[in-house]
C-alpha cells in the first residue's frame, strides 16, 4: 500500500502543475467572483431635470437615504447617463416631483433591489401626500414619525443563540463552493490512476505480486484523498491566514472537508468504474463535474433552486451537503449536532459510490 | 514443472482457448507461436493466474494454481506485451517500486536493481525518465522489472514487438543467458519464427485457440519431411498460371509471396519442366527457381495456412 502511494507521489512530483493550477484557480475564482458578490453596488446616482431640480433632488435624496441602506448620491444628468452607458453603474434614478424613472443599460439583480427601495419610499410618500388633503401635512408627518418610533408591537429577530441574525454571505459560499469544486478535478484525475494502471498493465504486475488487491486500491485511494484534501486545506489556510477571511471554526471546517474528500473519492471511483478506460474517464468526468455546482445551487443564493427534481439531483452529490455544513459553521456557528446530518449524508454517498465503483472496476477486469 | 490440462476459455460464444495441453519442464525454454488471435495471450494470462479458465486446470508441480494462485505467483515473472511501467519515473525508480512490491529484501534491493539493469544493458541510463527512452529501451526495462525477484519461470509475451535490431538482439541474449546460465524456465511467445528457433528447445504452434503442433524444431520440421518447398520468381504472374500450377501433378499448395510464388510439392518430385511449359503458354519466364530447405515458418504455413504476421 505504501509503495503504491509513494509511486503516485513520485509521479506527482514530476508533474505538479495540475494541482498547483487548481489551487491558484480556486483562489482566483473566489477572489474575483466572491468579492464581486460581496461588494454589490451600494451607491446610486440620482438627478432631476425638472425646473425645480435642486429642490426635488434634495427632498428625495433625504427621504431615500433615510429609508434605505443604499446610498443615493445627487449628480448631474450627463454624468449619471455616462456612468450607466459605460457600465460603471448598473442604474441611475431620474427624480420627478411625484414620480421617478430608473435609467439602466441591462437587467441586473442590483436593478431589482434599487427599484424595490425607491418604490417603497415613493409609495410611502404618495400615501402621506394623499392624506395631506385632509390633514395638516407637517403635523401628520410628525405623528407618523412618532408612531413608527414607538409602535404598539415591536418585532425583534435574533438567532437561536440570541445574537443578531448574520447577513447571508454569498462570497463565503463561493469560497467554499469553488474550493470544493476544483478539488473534485484533482481527486477525480488521481482516482483515474487506477484505470491508467489497468490499461498500462501495471495493475496486472501488482496482482501477480505479493501485494493484496485491497492494498492496491487503498494505496491509490488514500493518495487521491490526501492530495485532494491537502489542496482544500491549503486554499482554506491561505484564505484564513493570508487573506483574512473569517471561515469559522477551522477544525470543524477541516472535518467537513475530510468527509467531503472521502465521498468525492468514492464518486470518482464510481465514474472510473463506469468509464472503464482513462480516456473515457477524461471525457466523462470533466463533462459531469461542472454541472454539479450548478444543480447544487453553489453559484446562487440559497432557495434559488426550488424545483424538487433538481434539488433531489443536487442532493445526490456531496458538494451541496459540504457547502451547507460549511456555511452553517462559518455564518451561524453550527455545532457538531447541526452538521451531523450533512456529514452522514456525505458518508452514505461515499459508501454507496465506493461499493458500486469497485464492483464495476473489478467487473471490467473479467 | 508447469502444465495445463484441457485448458479452455470461452468469451460468450467464442472459444479463445480450446482444450490446450502445454507443459514446461524445469530449465526448459519453450516457444508459443501463433498468428494474431490464436489465443496465445489468453493462454499466458490463464497460466499466470490473471484470468480464470472456463474449464481445465493449470498445475505447478502437480498442484492446481487455479484454486490457489499464490504458489505460482511466487515463482513467476511475467513480461507483458505492453510497457507496464510508470513513464514519469526513471528506470531506477520503476525498478525500486517493483522491487518493493515484490517484497525484495531491503538489503538486497539495490544489488538486484543494479544486477537486472546490467542484464538488460541500461546501467548507465538508469537515472533517466522512462518516457525519454526508445521503444527498445522501454522493453528492456519492462523485462528487468520482471526479473527483480529472481523468478523460476519467466513468461515473455512478444517482448520484441516494434523495436530496433540492437535492442532486439540484447533482449534475445538476455533471455538466452537467463535460461542457460541461471536455469530460468522460459515460456516465450513471438511473431518472429527466428527468435523462437534461436531461443527455444520446444515449440507449441497455436491457431484458433488450439495447439495444432508441438515438439522440438527437428520434430516439427519432420512434418514437412514428405514435402519440398520451391520458391519461384516469374517475369509475369497471372491467375491462370497459378491455377495451372495448382493443377500440376505432385503440387500440394501454391502461395503468392512478395518475391513470387511458393510451391509445396511431394518430396523428390520435379515440376521444373511442367513449370517452364506452363510459363511459356502464359507468355511468362522463370527468372529464379530454388528448392528451399524447410523452416519452421514453412511448418507454420503448412499447418495454419497463413504466415505468422497475418
Amino acid at each position: 500500500m505504501y509503495s503504491v502511494m509513494m509511486a503516485q507521489w513520485m509521479k506527482e512530483k514530476r508533474k505538479p502543475l495540475l494541482i498547483l493550477l487548481f489551487i491558484v484557480i480556486s483562489i482566483l475564482a473566489t477572489v474575483i467572483f466572491g468579492d464581486a458578490s460581496l461588494y454589490t453596488q451600494t451607491s446610486v446616482e440620482v438627478y432631476s431635470t425638472e425646473e425645480n431640480a435642486e429642490e426635488i433632488e434634495k427632498k428625495w435624496e433625504r427621504l431615500l437615504n433615510e429609508a434605505s441602506d443604499i446610498e443615493f448620491v445627487i449628480t448631474v444628468e450627463e454624468e449619471a447617463l455616462k456612468n450607466v452607458s459605460e457600465g460603471k453603474s448598473d442604474v441611475a434614478v431620474r427624480l420627478m416631483e411625484k414620480d421617478y424613472r430608473l435609467i439602466t443599460a441591462s437587467e441586473t439583480p442590483n436593478l431589482q433591489l434599487v427599484e424595490q427601495e425607491v418604490q417603497k419610499v415613493f409609495t410611502k410618500e404618495a400615501r402621506l401626500e394623499a392624506m395631506t388633503d385632509v390633514v395638516n401635512s407637517s403635523k401628520l408627518r410628525n405623528e407618523v414619525k412618532d408612531y413608527l418610533e414607538n409602535p404598539p408591537i415591536k418585532v425583534q429577530s435574533e438567532s437561536l443563540a440570541g445574537e443578531e441574525i448574520p447577513q447571508y454571505n454569498m462570497g463565503m459560499q463561493l469560497l467554499f463552493g469553488f474550493t470544493l469544486f476544483f478539488a473534485m478535478f484533482t481527486i477525480g484525475f488521481k482516482v483515474n490512476g487506477i484505470n491508467e494502471d489497468k490499461v498500462s498493465g501495471i495493475w496486472n504486475r501488482l496482482i501477480l505480486s505479493p501485494v493484496s488487491k485491497t492494498s492496491m486500491y487503498v494505496g491509490h485511494l488514500i493518495y487521491s484523498f490526501l492530495i485532494g484534501y491537502v489542496q482544500i486545506l491549503l486554499v482554506f489556510l491561505i484564505f484564513k491566514y493570508v487573506m483574512g477571511y473569517d471561515i469559522g471554526n477551522l477544525p470543524m471546517i477541516l472535518v467537513i472537508s475530510a468527509v467531503y474528500t472521502l465521498s468525492m473519492v468514492s464518486l470518482s471511483m464510481l465514474i472510473a468504474g463506469v468509464a472503464k478506460t482513462p480516456e473515457k474517464f477524461n471525457m466523462i468526468f470533466p463533462s459531469i463535474i461542472p454541472i454539479i455546482p450548478i444543480i447544487s445551487g453553489i453559484y446562487m443564493p440559497p432557495g434559488t433552486i426550488s424545483n424538487p427534481v433538481l434539488q433531489f439531483i443536487g442532493d445526490l452529490f456531496p458538494l451541496s451537503h459540504a457547502t451547507e455544513a460549511m456555511m452553517g459553521v462559518a455564518l451561524y456557528d453550527s455545532s457538531w449536532n447541526d452538521i451531523a446530518l450533512p456529514i452522514s449524508l456525505m458518508l452514505l454517498i461515499g459508501v454507496v459510490c465506493m461499493g458500486l465503483g469497485i464492483n464495476m472496476v473489478e467487473r471490467v477486469k473479467k | 514443472m508447469l502444465e495445463t490440462v484441457n485448458l479452455s476459455k470461452t468469451y460468450k460464444d467464442k472459444k479463445a482457448v480450446d482444450e490446450i495441453e502445454i507443459y514446461l519442464d524445469k530449465g526448459e525454454s519453450v516457444g508459443l507461436l501463433g498468428p494474431n488471435g490464436a489465443g496465445k495471450s489468453t493462454t499466458i494470462s490463464i497460466i499466470s493466474s490473471l484470468l480464470k479458465p472456463t474449464s481445465g486446470d493449470v498445475r505447478l508441480n502437480g498442484k492446481s494454481t487455479i484454486k490457489d494462485p499464490s504458489e505460482i505467483r511466487k515463482v513467476l515473472g511475467v513480461v507483458p506485451q505492453e510497457i507496464a511501467l510508470y513513464e514519469e519515473l526513471s528506470a531506477y525508480e520503476n525498478l525500486k517500486f517493483f522491487g518493493r512490491i515484490y517484497k525484495v529484501r531491503k538489503d538486497q534491493l539495490e544489488d538486484r536493481i543494479q544486477e537486472v539493469l546490467g542484464m538488460v544493458g541500461l546501467k548507465d541510463r538508469q537515472k533517466e525518465l522512462v518516457k525519454t527512452f526508445s521503444g527498445g529501451m522501454k522493453r528492456r526495462v519492462n523485462i528487468a522489472a520482471a526479473l527483480l525477484h529472481q523468478p523460476e519461470i519467466l513468461i515473455l509475451d512478444e517482448p520484441t514487438v516494434g523495436i530496433d535490431p540492437q535492442s532486439r538482439n540484447h533482449i534475445l541474449e538476455t533471455v538466452k543467458k537467463l535460461n542457460e546460465e541461471h536455469g530460468t524456465t522460459i515460456l516465450y511467445t513471438s511473431h518472429y519464427m527466428e527468435e523462437v528457433e534461436q531461443l527455444c528447445n520446444r515449440v507449441y504452434i497455436m491457431d484458433h485457440g488450439k495447439v495444432v503442433a508441438s515438439g522440438s524444431k527437428a520434430e516439427l520440421l519432420s512434418i514437412l519431411s514428405s514435402e519440398d518447398t520451391i520458391q519461384v520468381h516469374l517475369s509475369k504472374t497471372t491467375d491462370a498460371l497459378i491455377e495451372k500450377i495448382k493443377n500440376m501433378e505432385h503440387v500440394r499448395q501454391v502461395d503468392e509471396t512478395s518475391d513470387g510464388i511458393r510451391i509445396i510439392t511431394k518430396k523428390g518430385s520435379s515440376i521444373l519442366s511442367d513449370l517452364v511449359h506452363a510459363a511459356e503458354k502464359e507468355k511468362s519466364q522463370i527468372v529464379h527457381y530454388q528448392v528451399e530447405v524447410p523452416s519452421l515458418e514453412d511448418v507454420f504455413l503448412h499447418l495454419t495456412g497463413k504466415t505468422l504476421r497475418d
